[in-house]
């Protein structure tokens, strides 16, 4: 029996105040500021038709696909990264313990931007030349790069679209050994000493008993991490990847529409962030039945 | 063994003089100069990257998402007449220098005045263009302004693009006044039109264009500019080769008026701006 929600006055009150407060920046905007709007200029942004008359993606999609490779992309690594390094954490080795807690540490008490600017032109510029990575691009073949162009990014982008990959992965890393750690030592203390009992290896322990029913727990956070990627990957317009963010800063610079496009940008980070939080309030729900 | 070790001490010093005076031949590192200087690189690679940054009318994105501008069209020629590909790499304004300098992209073409400081850290070419700083002032805040200094006072506020010459420029000629600086100077301009600046300091011919743009905000109290900047190609230092392709190509297409007739299309007339907006 599902109680009918009653508006009291006080929501009223509280209602009415929010409304009084949106109306008065609506007529600030408008009438306050000297500004011109012109949203008609923006549509032709999201999509153009090309020379054959097709709809391609114009520079704010293609920000915005860039967005979703480079989160993707940055999830996956730092998963792969944060799972050993949440081990790490949880080991018996002192050294590793050590390794692990500096890790997490230096990364979460420095400011993303720091890190961004210390990887991209220190690191990655004594690295990448290293591998290799920019011939590797220019000189692939027509398919390689077609293929590379759709999962990372067309090859003149390629080696700044994977030092950016990597500076929010390592970022992220932090934060997911964190979550691998808290879902571990989470598992009750029987669980452990009974595998101990039956004689089970370390190995044995972690693939039969610990990680099924930690990955459970694990999951949901890791998904909100993911949101947290996008959100923080539009950090990255600093180094200037052609992200959402960075086109869209481009774009204002060119057409001094600025209103527009932040709104614009706004709105497309909430409609890919929104609807991955509710697919996260669904795999919640879904975890915690398949657990009972 | 006393002798064998004085034996062994005149050996160690022989070797090293050898390897010491093992003749340097010039020849050979003038080889491995040549060889290592950015044209050669970019002849070899069959890519010109440039780094440039958004600066209407310098260069921008149209709206098809291809850049267009005077600029661009300068890349597009230097690359075509190298017989090499053009890139470009779009770059926030304060960080192209270090960008340069890590090699993200060969040349920067991107209106970079020629300033003392930034030559310490970058080598530039002769002047291909020249600007000025012109400024554009809020109607009310500013009304009746109308020279240098007016604005010269501790409770004027002028804003203007972070790592631009706009900055020097009002530290020499409005010591006096306060400044905000932006990443990008639409903002710095939209800070004038909602009257939290009384001015903006911009590369000409901007601000005009802004004050056109919007009448009943802005206006123009000081007419043309108040300083003269020569602009080059930025390089990475210690590449003489690279500077002196540069130079003379500059000279070439100075010559032939090409540079002029460009300068006109973007500067003095509008016909481009509908393929902007």
């Amino acid at each position: 029996m599902r109680k009918k929600p009653k508006l009291t006055l006080l929501d009223a009150v509280i209602l009415l105040a929010a409304f009084a407060l949106l109306g008065y920046m609506g007529y600030r905007i408008t009438v306050g500021l000297h500004y011109k709007w012109n949203w008609s200029a923006i549509p032709q942004y999201l999509f153009r038709t090309d020379e054959n008359g097709r709809w391609t993606a114009n520079l704010l999609m293609q920000g915005l696909f860039t967005t979703i490779r480079l989160s993707i992309w940055a999830t996956l690594l730092a998963t792969i990264l944060g799972t050993v390094a949440g081990f790490f954490r949880i080991s018996r080795s002192l050294l590793k313990r050590l390794l692990g807690r500096t890790f997490v540490e230096l990364i979460r008490n420095t400011p993303p931007l720091v890190l961004i600017f210390i990887f991209y032109f220190f690191v990655s510029d004594q690295i990448m030349p290293v591998l290799g990575v920019d011939d590797f691009a220019r000189n692939a073949s027509q398919r390689t790069q077609a293929v590379m162009t759709f999962l990372f990014a067309p090859p003149r982008f390629f080696t700044a679209f994977i030092s950016a990959m990597v500076t929010v992965a390592i970022f992220e890393a932090a934060y997911i050994t964190e979550i691998v750690r808290a879902g571990i030592q989470s598992i009750e203390k029987g669980q452990f000493e009974a595998s101990h009992a039956l004689g089970l290896s370390w190995r044995q322990k972690m693939q039969y008993v610990i990680l099924p029913q930690a990955i459970q727990r694990i999951l949901p956070p890791l998904a909100g991490q993911f949101i947290s990627t996008i959100k923080d990957s539009a950090i990255v317009s600093v180094i200037s990847i052609p992200e959402l963010c960075f086109q869209g800063m481009e774009l204002m610079a060119a057409t001094y529409l600025t209103f527009e496009c932040w709104i614009t940008i706004t709105v497309l980070y909430l409609v890919l962030t929104l609807s991955l939080s509710l697919a996260v309030e669904r795999l919640e729900i879904f975890m915690r039945r398949s657990t009972v | 063994m006393r002798i064998n070790l004085s034996l062994l001490k005149s050996g160690i010093a022989l070797f090293l003089a050898v390897c010491l005076t093992s003749p340097a031949l010039a020849g050979d590192i003038q080889n491995k100069l040549v060889a290592e200087s950015t044209i050669e690189q970019v002849m070899k690679r069959g890519v010109l990257k440039v780094g440039m940054s958004t600066f209407v009318p310098w260069a921008m994105n149209d709206k098809n998402g291809q850049l267009v501008g005077f600029e661009i069209d300068v890349a597009k020629r230097l690359a075509a007449d190298l017989g090499v590909k053009v890139e470009f790499v779009p770059t926030k304004w304060a960080g192209i220098i270090p960008a340069l300098l890590t090699g993200k992209f060969d040349v920067i073409i991107g209106g970079m005045s020629v300033q003392p400081g930034r030559n310490q850290k970058v080598n530039f070419s002769i002047p291909y263009d020249y600007t000025g700083q012109a400024i554009v002032a809020n109607k009310q805040l500013a009304a009746g302004f109308k020279s240098i200094e007016d604005f010269n006072k501790p409770e004027v506020t002028l804003s203007a693009r972070l790592g631009s010459t706009s900055v020097p420029a009002i530290k020499q000629f409005m010591p006096k006044a306060k400044m905000t600086l932006f990443d990008d100077e639409s903002q710095a301009y939209l800070e004038v039109i909602n009257g939290k600046a009384h001015a903006m300091v911009g590369s000409a011919p901007t601000p005009a264009f802004q004050a056109l743009k919007n009448p009943e905000a802005l206006f123009i109290p000081i007419e043309g500019t108040f300083t003269k900047e020569p602009i080059g190609f930025a390089v990475r230092k210690g590449d003489y080769d690279t500077i002196n392709y540069f130079n003379n190509w500059i000279t070439v297409v100075a010559a032939e008026g090409w540079l002029k007739e460009i300068k006109h299309y973007w500067f003095e007339t509008k016909d481009w701006e509908s393929s902007i907006q």
